[in-house]
């Protein structure tokens, strides 16, 4: 493992995925960047594999990761796919989509249905934009998160329409209040079926008499305003699939999409030449968003050393990559809900965002609470030897065989974090904890005993540095 | 299918509820010798809040209420993943546990007695024990899921012996859930992950198999408790179908049941309280039209149990009260069907 490559490859994978393990990286390399990510857009394997191999085994021991019922079992079998899935991309993109189109359990008490607006990110999320979000204005989550099931054709609620408008689709200032009116008109009969009773059991939060009830969507035409509309600019009897096409095809909508991408997998601060490019590309494709990505990790934005580590992890992609670099998780376990837990404290409730905006992201993610809960949560994981992760980068400084200074071994560390940069001072500072019980002896047939735990903990150390908060 | 090959559907007993009168994610069941039901209950996640929902609920068949113990929590008569019960021949019923890897004894009333069991390898060590049953002669054979095995104890739990290791060729197992005993003492397993039903004579000669992957007539996916009535005939929770199949003696498909359950008597008093939930209700359609939209066959049924509401979901285990009713545990939907023989 050098450290010529191996740090673009672990920016990539932090970026497109939840991070990579040392032998991942190994692999990653001996297949090189372009086929990474080709491989991340479409996924090798047979096309009936599923992105989780033992999923029935944890359906089999978290009955309640079943059903998903619960928000915090929900959020464990979230974390858990984050953790173990084939397909980092469909999770991450998962995730950035859950982000923009915030949908939270607090309203609905109902965590299987936003687990299946996920479902949908899976599903939709790299293909075209305009498949997404015709798949989200039928989602019974959204429809109830945002009162779709209130929009009649005699009394329209524009909620839906503005949101879709000003948060999901392209920003204020590229429409008119006049467009949000007809936006709305257009979707209404767009609603869940049995909305009377759903609706009751979702304000009383009933689980009775045998647990809640999926929801389903439902087109209602007789509630539908089909009389002419006019959206940004065009005139006709628009359904709410002619608005999304209206949308889709608007250079706004492109800018918009690009800018939210580029904030998610390249750097907090906006780049304008990047994000024109990014939009050129939406244009181009009409708004398929996997060629975005392609464009987007195969640009010379993406690989500059400028953005590495310029953006604040989020606290699922903190608890999820340092546990798939622990090695923690990979089975059914019930302390995941632990890890659940942690990620709440850290100010991410996953499936549960704080409003229709989401999260506030980058340096809003850190203050001096979740600071802590961030440092003990990394702190934890890799501090313990019997983590496989953990064993694993030992028995691999253990594989060189001979004795290691304090610097090298630093040194070594960072590279199998993923070359992770630090400042001199961090490094110094890293140097002189290790440096205090003198060198790390890894030759065969005098292996200080005490060389695991203190690279266990070194490794503590290090993923509580500041850099290591950034991805 | 004729009715006389199937059974028909009776009553279902049950109601979601955290603590008292109801169910929390149940998975197995057991009855006295006076047919009284002892319902456990797995709850979960494992947080402090929740750990009170697992719990043994004990009801009649008429869903009359007559109580609970036990509770979350690792010490002495508390349970953890509690995944199957038993009563042995003087009334004392047993829990085994797969994450605290023992089995736990209580008497009647639910008063923890002891327990025996520790996790490992070795012989008559434990590694996720999922299933127990009793011979006739007190002896509990279990079901250790991860060291993919059957062994055999006294009901005090000393070693006798064990039978199985990893594989898919006969007499050997992936991750088995379910066991049950025939009257003439056949054993029969639930080899889970290989979707299949292998039978073994007491001392675990390997008998004969049945089931494949699939999801058509006989066919299995990742099935769970099962039992086996005084003709002979094998019921087998299909979990990964969301169904149970009947088989006969030779593991001939007899008949699928894929849930029929109407509200229970307790679902039914909380809709007497609550008239406008029950209006609402009764306006709306509660078998809708899915379409399609999901990918495999397996994830369907799954998201059609999910959306309607008589369907099993997450059937875990079945039982029989040789009077030739047959008891569904229906674990997702928190209550028991229960169907019956028509002749």
């Amino acid at each position: 493992m050098t450290q010529t490559n191996v740090g673009l490859m672990a920016h990539l994978m932090r970026r497109a995925g939840f991070g990579a393990t040392p032998d991942e990286l190994d692999a990653l390399l001996s297949c090189g960047y372009e086929q990474t990510v080709v491989d991340l857009l479409s996924p090798p394997g047979p096309a009936d594999q599923g992105a989780l191999a033992d999923e029935d085994i944890i359906r089999r021991y978290h009955v309640d990761q079943n059903s998903l019922m619960l928000i915090e079992s929900s959020q464990a079998y979230w974390l858990y796919r984050m953790i173990n899935t084939r397909r980092p991309l469909e999770e991450k993109i998962a995730l950035f989509w859950h982000g923009l189109f915030a949908t939270a359990y607090g309203k609905l008490n109902h965590a299987k249905a936003v687990v299946n607006q996920t479902n949908t990110f899976r599903r939709c999320g790299l293909g075209h934009f305009r498949t997404l979000l015709l798949e989200l204005a039928r989602d019974p989550a959204m429809i109830f998160w945002l009162d779709n099931k209130d929009n009649h054709k005699d009394a329209p609620n524009e909620n839906f329409g503005r949101e879709l408008l000003e948060l999901f689709s392209m920003g204020i200032g590229n429409y008119t209040e006049a467009d949000v009116k007809a936006c709305a008109r257009a979707f209404t009969g767009w609603t869940i079926a049995n909305p009377k009773y759903m609706s009751i059991r979702a304000s009383r939060d009933s689980i009775w008499p045998h647990g809640r009830l999926d929801w389903q969507f439902e087109y209602l035409p007789q509630d539908h305003d089909h009389s002419d509309k006019t959206f940004l600019g065009r005139i006709g009897p628009f359904n709410g699939e002619d608005v999304i096409d209206i949308i889709c095809q608007s250079p706004a909508a492109a800018k918009f999409i690009a800018g939210k991408l580029y904030n998610f997998f390249v750097a907090d601060v906006a780049d304008p030449q990047a994000i024109h490019e990014l939009s050129d590309e939406f244009l181009r494709t009409q708004g398929h968003i996997g060629s975005v990505m392609r464009v987007l990790f195969l640009s010379d934005f993406f690989k500059s050393e400028q953005v590495r580590f310029a953006r604040v992890k989020s606290p699922a992609e903190l608890v999820a990559g340092t546990a798939r670099l622990a090695g923690s998780h990979q089975t059914a376990d019930w302390s995941i809900v632990d890890l659940a837990m942690e990620a709440n404290y850290m100010g991410q409730e996953i499936l549960n965002p704080p409003s229709v905006e989401g999260w506030h992201t980058g340096t809003e993610w850190v203050d001096t609470g979740t600071l802590v809960e961030r440092v003990n949560s990394a702190g934890k994981e890799m501090g313990d030897l019997t983590r496989p992760g953990v064993r694993a980068i030992v028995d691999r400084l253990k594989g060189s065989g001979k004795t290691m200074s304090p610097e090298e071994t630093v040194e070594a560390c960072l590279l199998l974090l993923g070359d992770l940069r630090v400042s001199q001072s961090t490094r110094d500072h890293l140097v002189e904890y290790a440096a205090a019980q003198g060198d790390f002896r890894f030759e065969t047939g005098a292996i200080d005993s005490c060389a695991g735990p203190r690279v266990a903990e070194l490794l503590q150390l290090i993923v509580a540095t500041r850099e290591y908060q950034l991805a | 299918m004729s009715a006389a090959n199937s059974p028909v559907y009776d009553h279902t007993i049950g109601f979601q509820s955290n603590q008292g009168r109801g169910f929390n994610n149940p998975v197995d069941l057991a009855l006295n010798s006076r047919g009284i039901l002892y319902v456990l209950n797995r709850g979960g996640p494992e947080t402090p809040v929740r750990l009170p929902y697992k719990r043994v609920t004990i009801c009649t068949a008429d869903e009359e209420y007559l109580g609970e113990f036990g509770t979350g929590g690792t010490g002495n008569g508390e349970f953890w993943w509690p995944s199957s019960l038993a009563f042995d021949s003087a009334g004392r019923l047993y829990i085994v546990d797969e994450a605290l890897q023992r089995v736990s004894i209580y008497d009647a009333e639910g008063g923890y007695l002891d327990h025996w069991g520790e996790g490992g390898s070795r012989d008559g060590q434990l590694n996720r024990p999922s299933s127990i049953a009793f011979d006739q002669d007190d002896n509990l054979y279990l079901a250790d899921s991860l060291n993919h095995r059957v062994q055999k104890f006294t009901k005090e739990g000393r070693f006798l012996g064990k039978w199985g290791e990893p594989g898919d060729g006969p007499g050997q197992f992936n991750m088995p859930w379910g066991i049950a005993l025939a009257s003439d003492g056949t054993v029969y397993v639930a080899d889970w992950r290989n979707d299949r039903i292998q039978k073994f004579t007491i001392s675990g000669e390997f008998l004969g198999q049945f089931g494949e992957s699939g999801d058509g007539e006989g066919q299995l996916s990742r099935p769970a408790g099962l039992a086996v009535d005084s003709t002979g005939r094998v019921y087998v929770a299909d979990w990964g179908n969301e169904r149970v199949q009947i088989f006969g003696p030779a593991g001939d498909f007899l008949a699928s049941l894929r849930g029929d359950s109407a509200p229970s008597r307790w679902a039914q008093d909380y809709f007497n309280a609550n008239p406008d939930e029950a209006r609402a209700r009764a306006e709306s359609n509660l078998e809708p039209d899915l379409g399609v939209g999901v990918a495999t066959r397996s994830e369907r049924r799954r998201e059609e149990s999910a959306n309607i509401e008589k369907l099993f979901w997450g059937p875990t285990s079945v039982r029989l009260d040789g009077q030739g009713h047959i008891y569904v545990v229906d674990s997702l939907r928190h209550r028991v069907q229960i169907y019956r023989w028509a002749d």
